[in-house]
């Protein structure tokens, strides 16, 4: 008896392994025979090609470096780009100004209403004045819009106006040359001696940097010329990489009156206020790692290497909105909208369920199979298509390496999510399909909409608690915490693209797991997020199974 | 115990559907040999055989297949076939590939699978078309693979549900001496029909139902022959049917005649079998030609209406 007894369990074991594979394998054959199989198939396939080709189209030119703080213009057309022309203190706006052309730099200046009137010096002078000269560079050609004097037309001055100064003055850009040998100026020029300023009226010095050659600089030179500084630690970060900050080895320092142009930015060594010129503050939560904020001086780091951050950052929003909104959602709800609404409906409606119900298979069991059929059909679509996905993009994606083998695991996590969502919904729309065989379909619409509302939610507001009551908010919350394990940085570069301004759309796309029973933990993410969406997928089947079990067949 | 249990065991079980009344108070056992299931449409075999198959709970009485509830356990389907009344099949497969499945549902290996298909396949007659898609097959061929499919796991309990309906009488003949080999082979064999000739042709073994009832249980001959001693009608086409009821009329056991319509004879008799040995002779004797010979009562209305108790 015992033995027989053994032996007939070891039977019953097998042979219920071959009833589960007859099935499983009759219900995939199914599927590859209807043709809203291949349509359904062949749109999602469709879906990716139309996201690969906007990656490859706008996400991929977008890693071209972008010049975040739009210093290699050059506005003036003079070949010198705005970063070189301003650390030579030359103005972008001046084709004729231009690093080593002999710029005037102001030094100082004699007020209408300055008591000193007098001031001696080798200098460039601008304005009304009493000239008694040592020394005169009648060379001297200053820029396009300066008035210039021009030495080589001074008369002497007439006596017939009445007095110098008070009723009359020489004319713009020229000079007129007294009795005594002094001059009478109003305009520039350049000169050594004594200089009096007539009361009421003004004057500026400073002096003209020397004409020398200087090369210019590629534009490319102020592109991503100062990258993001960060340790991954807390604190006073950051290096002015390009000196803009510091303004070290700049041939023109500016005269630290706090004068601005319109179109300068306020120079604001130290905006953070925290005493060290030219860093970044980044205020890290000690416990998780997650940074809170990060406050920089004006012009550090404000110029990254865009391959490494907007080109990291767009590709991994690229990876995960593809994951969560093409895979979870849109297949997610499709494929099982038409291949699992009818696994055991479209049998009695056809008249053919009989085949299997006469057999020694149990009904329940039957469910099972049935589901697992048509999990075989989509996990192979999904896993295919996402291998497809992830390999294209992880070659043409960002990054000096060949193949981004870091890209692999998310989109093996987004398979096995997108698996999971397609198991619950496949057991939830056939059990429904079972319980409303005529009606069914219309509140499988119904909770398809629900379940697109509460996606868009949690990817709105992922801590939504509303939200949980939907498959799909566990599916992108598995997403969130795969893209966490394998990119362990991503919650940086989310916050890194807000600090700095870069526009990758991460930061909306991708927030950390809620779920994770307040630990903040991935590895619980995905833990709560996979028991949710297996529990509902065996709560359905055990459902559709009770259902299916206890009912009279006509 | 359960190897003893006869294949079907039906007590006091009724069925109704709301109101209606599918089946009412039926008991009966079947063991071997072929049974012919007859009555007219909504009699309530469709309503028997999905009791037998599980697909049904009785509202009262029991049913079991080989001692065990099929509406509780599967388990008795192992040993049972069932060939369904309705036509649709998985038309995209091959006869092969349709059994093998079939087979693999019932436990069997691959291998297994495709030698019983072929096996049965043999015996049905379908081995050369066993390659062609079943969408392809005409209607007796598909009968044909769906009684395959209720043999390839070499069942021993085997229901057909009106097998023979629709089919053309050379594919009638050919499932008849499936259906009649299945029989001599020791199976339990149950076939519906609603034609009483049909069934004759299979089997002697009845079993009537009649507006859910069980009417009459046993050998059909012996039902018959009730029915022979009960007020009968020959129905005879001849050009002179007066002249031919002057003859007849005078004859033992027919007591009455009538002309339903131009052409015709209509006798009544009270002893079927005898007034068919005397009718030739008398035919010849009389010199009048007759064209066609009916009984418009050897049919199942009738054979129902006796035995309802009717006319």
């Amino acid at each position: 008896m015992d033995v027989q007894g053994r032996d007939l369990s070891e039977t019953v074991w097998t042979r219920l392994d071959r009833k589960a594979g007859a099935v499983i394998e009759l219900t995939i054959r199914q599927l590859r025979h209807k043709i809203s199989t291949w349509v359904v198939l062949a749109l999602g396939t469709m879906l990716m090609i139309l996201l690969l080709a906007f990656y490859i189209d706008s996400v991929r030119e977008g890693f071209e470096s972008i010049d975040n703080d739009g210093d290699s213009v050059d506005q003036d057309r003079d070949g010198y780009p705005l970063g070189q022309e301003r650390k030579y203190g030359t103005s972008d706006w001046n084709g004729e100004e231009y690093p080593g052309s002999g710029t005037y730099i102001y030094e100082g200046e004699i007020d209408w209403n300055d008591e000193n009137r007098e001031i001696s010096g080798n200098k460039t002078w601008e304005g009304v004045s009493l000239l008694d000269a040592t020394w005169i560079d009648i060379d001297y050609k200053g820029g396009q819009w300066d008035y210039v004097i021009d030495w080589d037309d001074v008369a002497d001055c007439p006596d017939t106006r009445g007095e110098l100064f008070v009723d009359w003055i020489p004319d713009f850009a020229s000079a007129c040359e007294l009795e005594d040998g002094t001059y009478a100026t109003n305009g520039k020029f350049n000169a050594e001696g004594n200089i009096t300023v007539p009361r009421d009226y003004y004057l500026t010095y400073g002096y003209v940097t020397g004409i020398f050659d200087v090369p210019k600089d590629p534009k490319e030179m102020y592109i991503d010329e100062d990258d993001i500084d960060w340790d991954g630690s807390a604190g006073s970060q950051g290096v002015d990489d390009d000196g803009d900050c510091l303004r070290t080895d700049w041939f023109a320092q500016l005269d630290g009156s706090d004068e601005y142009m319109w179109w300068e930015e306020p120079h604001r060594p130290d905006a953070n206020g925290n005493g060290i010129q030219c860093d970044v503050i980044w205020v890290i939560n000690s416990q998780t790692g997650e940074v809170i904020s990060i406050s920089a001086d004006s012009s550090v780091d404000e110029d990254p290497v865009d391959e490494n951050y907007a080109g990291e950052a767009s590709h991994r929003t690229f990876v995960i909105a593809t994951g969560k909104i093409a895979f979870v959602l849109l297949l997610g709800l499709f494929l099982p909208l038409f291949l699992s609404l009818g696994l055991v409906r479209d049998e009695t409606e056809r008249g053919t369920l009989h085949y299997l119900l006469s057999k020694p298979i149990h009904r329940g069991e039957f469910i099972l199979y049935r589901v697992l059929g048509y999990m075989g059909v989509v996990s192979v679509f999904v896993l295919a298509l996402s291998l497809v996905m992830g390999l294209i993009t992880s070659i043409i994606g960002p990054g000096e390496s060949l193949l981004r083998v870091g890209d692999l695991p998310v989109w093996f996590g987004i398979a096995i999510a997108t698996i999971l969502v397609l198991a619950a919904y496949g057991s939830l729309f056939n059990t429904v399909g079972l319980l409303l065989p005529k009606y069914g379909v219309y509140l499988c619409i119904v909770i398809g909409v629900w379940e697109f509302a509460m996606g868009f939610t949690t990817l709105i507001s992922p801590s939504s608690s509303i939200a949980t009551l939907s498959v799909s908010h566990w599916g992108l919350q598995l997403i969130d915490s795969i893209v966490m394990v394998s990119w362990p940085d991503t919650l940086q570069f989310s916050q890194m693209s807000s600090a700095f301004g870069l526009q990758t759309g991460l930061e909306w796309i991708w927030s950390p797991p809620v779920h994770t029973l307040n630990s903040s933990n991935a590895y619980l993410g995905i833990l709560t997020s996979v028991i949710m969406l297996m529990g509902v997928s065996l709560s359905m089947i055990g459902i559709g199974s009770a259902v299916f079990s206890k009912r009279e067949i006509m | 115990m359960t190897a003893k249990a006869p294949a079907v065991m039906i007590e006091s079980a009724s069925k109704w559907y709301g109101e209606v009344i599918g089946l009412n108070d039926v008991s009966l056992a079947i063991d071997g040999g072929v049974t012919g299931v007859l009555g007219p449409n909504g009699a309530g075999k469709s309503t028997l055989f999905k009791l037998l198959l599980g697909r049904l709970k009785p509202s009262q009485g029991t049913v079991r297949l080989f001692g065990t509830d099929p509406w509780e356990s599967t388990s008795p389907f192992r040993r049972v076939g069932y060939v369904s009344e309705t036509e649709p099949l998985y038309e995209w497969m091959t006869g092969l590939d349709f059994l093998m499945t079939m087979a693999r549902l019932h436990g069997m290996t691959r291998d297994e699978a495709r030698e019983r298909a072929e096996h049965v396949l043999e015996f049905v007659g379908l081995s050369d078309v066993r390659y062609k898609e079943v969408g392809k097959y005409s209607k007796g061929m598909r009968q044909r693979v769906k009684i395959a499919h209720a043999l390839v796991h070499d069942p021993d309990l085997i229901i057909l549900d009106e097998p023979l309906h629709g089919c053309d009488p050379l594919a009638r003949t050919s499932i008849m001496s499936v259906i009649r080999e299945l029989g001599n082979r020791g199976k339990t064999v149950i076939v519906s029909s609603h034609i009483l000739e049909e069934i004759e042709r299979i089997t002697e073994q009845i079993v009537i139902l009649n507006n859910g009832r069980l009417l009459a249980l046993g050998n059909l001959h012996a039902i018959r022959g009730l029915l022979d001693k009960h007020p009968h009608r020959i129905l005879l086409e001849t050009e002179s049917p007066r002249d031919l009821a002057k003859e007849l009329i005078t004859r033992k056991p027919i007591y009455g005649v009538r002309f339903p319509e131009e052409g015709f004879l209509e006798i009544q008799t009270g002893d079927l079998s005898a007034a068919h040995e005397i009718l030739p002779s008398a035919i010849i004797e009389s010199g009048i030609r007759v064209t066609a010979v009916e009984n418009p009562d050897d049919n199942l209305d009738s054979l129902l209406g006796y035995l309802v108790g009717g006319e």
